[in-house]
């Protein structure tokens, strides 16, 4: 068995992890106590060292903590998304309390993106059935964006600053392009029912479930900069081409036993993403993208490359580390634990 | 509170996808939902029983009717409001004096609202959605007509040059009847489907009143009547629709002479009556029925509006019962009971037909064509008629449709409880 490194959030139950886009060495984990239900939140800013993982600082807000971002412009400061309603943007340097407050979502905010072009903005998804853009310099929202519903997730395309993601409840992954003009729509232009079954024959014993399903989770591809994949509730990752919304999912990506909590494309090669599950796997997954098209069948079922079995409560968390040899993770789930590996070591044969 | 939610939400996680039907079918403490709605009888315009009754006396019956039958205190209804399409001034100062005389105390505030055929509707889901935001807790949303009193050409001032100048804009004040015709020539829908669809309405409705299947939303109301006849006036108790009548059958109707068009396919028995009458619908949160120990008959899901051609208005249901199913999840096999206002048996049939909807599935205790379409009223009519029925059945889920003149349409999904 391949090795890892470990770090234990006594008293908190993960929700999200991060590493920071500046250091390979700082890393960043949310959590929650009591599973997120109620009680207090803490986010663990942490430095890899010679001794292995340490706190550099911690903050606790008053509730639940479920996702962060890290700061594209300053390298110690980092936004929390919070049971609350509320998003904290905090500064490594400075103890306790937040540098700044958000405070305009109704209910629990459940995700938060820095804009990776501009590093300008900002963007938050709550259950109140909202998006909200914010800059980092100012206390209210630039703008809101209605979804309708609780949507888990949101995230800016990684090559247009004007291009915003979501999925929400309602079992669609929605795109709004600040471009456009406000109109009835809100900016929003595209959106794309995810349970949908393509308009082409499937591969055989490829059989998704085809009812509107909650999606908790998405990630744009950082080399495709039109592909975006989506994973929730019934356990099934999809991608999808933007540029063809009607045409259904390009890949269906299937093997987890229950809802995908989070994904993360590979920031190291373009067909590659991990997901993390209920079924307290996170599995390595090539989309299948680069193998051989079969013209009969458009959907591409993805093939799973390693599976990782070592957290034993729900996983909520994973993340690509940008840096070194291209093939470090982090992933985080309910079991009180950040786990640290090398996820090429599974295309090496090793298990987890 | 929001640890529950915060639990149940992560246990919805898990145990996977609920399907649409069911997701509706959870019970949850914001629902608006319904506890108690009723309507007058029906009566047939220019001679029915409330042929002398004004549109304001009948809404004070049906709303006095809801105080009683809920046994709501009358100063927890905030608002009111009333669908109303042909009452001059939109009947905005006799509907507030209606209510008064109904035993809603001064506090109580009251409204009317005119998009046409559906505004009945309209005013239910205007309710509803002022409770949803905070703005009211408890609401009445309701509808009246007396086209005995009212229908007539005032009904539309004169058209001005501009608007006739534009042919879309021009469309919107052609006759009914004669749109209809057009929609029913131009969509192929034969006479003879138009018939049998008429027949089965006037039969479904004298079976359901013969079973008694409307003594639950009727209430009956004691109204002057003056006798054609002997001209004297006298009180009597109207508490049946009297539309409805025996032995109607497609070859019968068959016999019937094209109203509008030589050899066209629209006559007044394949058409919606001319009627009076009221309906009010109670509405609140479910958190507030609960607290107040108001029965629960059922909940307001959500409802859509569309837009189609003014002169293919018939089609209306088509474009907004799909809507509505968008906004829910739902498709046409999750509904048990489809209430589609039948304006024409033809933009009915033609609807039913093209959404691929069972005629089994569609106005079970007949519609507009046996016993009524009093303009502002029908919206409100529909949700008695559907829960009532719902519950009987113990069915769930249930549409109400219509289609709007002007070329509109409407439609709201219900939940039996």
């Amino acid at each position: 068995m391949a090795s890892m490194l470990e770090f234990r959030t006594p008293g908190f139950n993960p929700y999200a992890v991060k590493y920071s886009p500046y250091y390979d060495s700082r890393i960043a984990v949310a959590s929650a106590a009591n599973y997120g239900i109620v009680g207090n939140g803490r986010l663990f800013c942490l430095a890899l060292g010679p001794q292995g993982i340490q706190i550099e600082k911690t903050f606790d807000t008053n509730d639940a903590q479920y996702d962060l971002a890290w700061s594209e412009i300053n390298e110690n400061q980092l936004l929390v998304a919070c049971g609350d309603g509320s998003v904290k943007l905090y500064d490594i340097k400075v103890n306790e309390f937040p540098v700044m407050n958000f405070h305009e979502h109704k209910r629990e905010t459940f995700s938060v993106a820095w804009s990776p072009v501009t590093k300008d903005t900002f963007a938050s998804s709550s259950w109140d059935g909202t998006i909200k853009i914010w800059s980092p310099a100012r206390k209210e929202a630039l703008r809101t964006l209605p979804v309708g519903n609780c949507t888990y997730s949101t995230s800016y395309c990684p090559s247009n600053p004007n291009i915003v993601s979501a999925v929400s409840t309602d079992s669609h992954l929605r795109i709004f392009d600040l471009r456009t003009p406000v109109n009835a729509q809100y900016h929003l232009t595209t959106k794309i029912p995810v349970h949908q079954p393509p308009p082409f024959p499937l591969p055989p014993g490829v059989a998704p479930p085809a009812m509107p399903a909650e999606i908790l989770t998405h990630d744009w591809n950082k080399y495709r900069d039109t592909i975006i994949a989506t994973g929730g509730v019934d356990r099934v990752i999809r991608t999808f081409d933007i540029r063809n919304p009607s045409a259904g999912p390009a890949s269906l990506i299937m093997g987890h036993e229950y809802a995908v909590r989070r994904l993360a494309w590979s920031p190291h090669a373009a067909d590659i993403l991990l997901s993390a599950s209920y079924d307290m796997t996170v599995r390595l997954w090539t989309d299948g993208s680069t193998m051989a098209t079969d013209h009969a069948y458009p959907v591409r079922p993805g093939v799973q490359l390693g599976l990782m079995n070592r957290h034993t409560e729900f996983v909520t968390g994973v993340d690509w580390c940008l840096f070194g040899v291209g093939g470090w993770v982090a992933t985080v789930g309910w079991d009180e634990r950040l786990l640290l590996w090398d996820a090429n070591q599974m295309l090496r044969g090793k298990t987890y | 509170m929001a640890a529950f939610e915060r639990l149940s939400q992560i246990s919805g996680q898990l145990t996977g996808s609920k399907s649409a039907r069911e997701k509706l079918l959870v019970k949850s403490p914001d629902d608006i939902v319904v506890t108690a709605c009723l309507r007058t009888a029906f009566t047939k315009g220019g001679k029915g029983g409330f042929k002398d009754t004004a549109a304001a006396d009948l809404m004070a019956g049906a709303l006095r009717g809801v105080i009683e039958r809920s046994g709501i205190d009358p100063a927890l209804v905030e608002d009111v409001c009333v669908g109303e399409v042909l009452a001059p001034g939109g009947g905005a100062t006799e509907m507030r004096a209606a209510a008064l005389v109904a035993g809603l105390p001064e506090s109580t505030a009251v409204r009317t609202l005119n998009r046409q055929c559906s505004s009945g509707l309209q005013a239910c889901v205007d309710v509803a959605n002022q409770i949803k935001t905070g703005m009211i807790e408890v609401g009445i949303g309701a509808g009246v007509e007396s086209m005995s009193l009212q229908y007539g050409p005032n009904a539309v001032t004169e058209f001005s040059e501009l608007l006739e100048s534009h042919p879309e804009a021009a469309n919107c004040k052609v006759p009914m009847g004669v749109l209809s015709e057009e929609m029913a020539k131009s969509r192929s829908i034969a006479r003879a489907g138009q018939d049998a669809f008429a027949a089965s309405s006037y039969q479904k409705a004298l079976h359901a009143q013969e079973t008694g299947l409307f003594d639950e939303e009727i209430m009956p109301l004691t109204v002057k009547f003056e006798d054609p006849k002997s001209g004297e006036t006298r009180d009597i108790t109207v508490s049946k629709d009297d539309g409805v009548r025996p032995g109607i059958t497609a070859e019968s109707l068959g016999k019937i002479k094209a109203a509008f068009a030589e050899g066209g396919s629209i006559h007044a028995g394949n058409a919606s009556q001319i009627s009076d009458g009221a309906a009010a619908v109670l509405l609140m949160k479910r958190s507030t029925a609960e607290k107040l120990s108001q029965p629960i008959l059922g909940k307001y899901v959500t409802a859509s509006v569309a837009g189609v051609k003014p002169l293919l208005m018939g089609i209306g249901p088509w474009k907004a019962i799909p809507k509505v199913f968008e906004q829910t999840g739902l498709t046409k096999d999750d509904v048990d009971i489809f209430e589609i206002n039948e304006a024409f048996a033809s933009q009915c049939l033609w609807c039913a037909n093209e959404l691929g909807i069972p005629l089994e599935k569609i106005n079970p205790k007949g519609g507009a064509i046996a016993f009524g379409h009093p303009l502002g009223c029908t919206g409100a009519r529909q949700v008695s008629t559907l829960l009532y029925e719902l519950r009987r059945r113990g069915e769930k889920i249930g549409v109400t449709s219509m289609c709007v003149g002007t070329g509109m349409g409407m439609a709201a999904v219900w939940v039996a409880e």
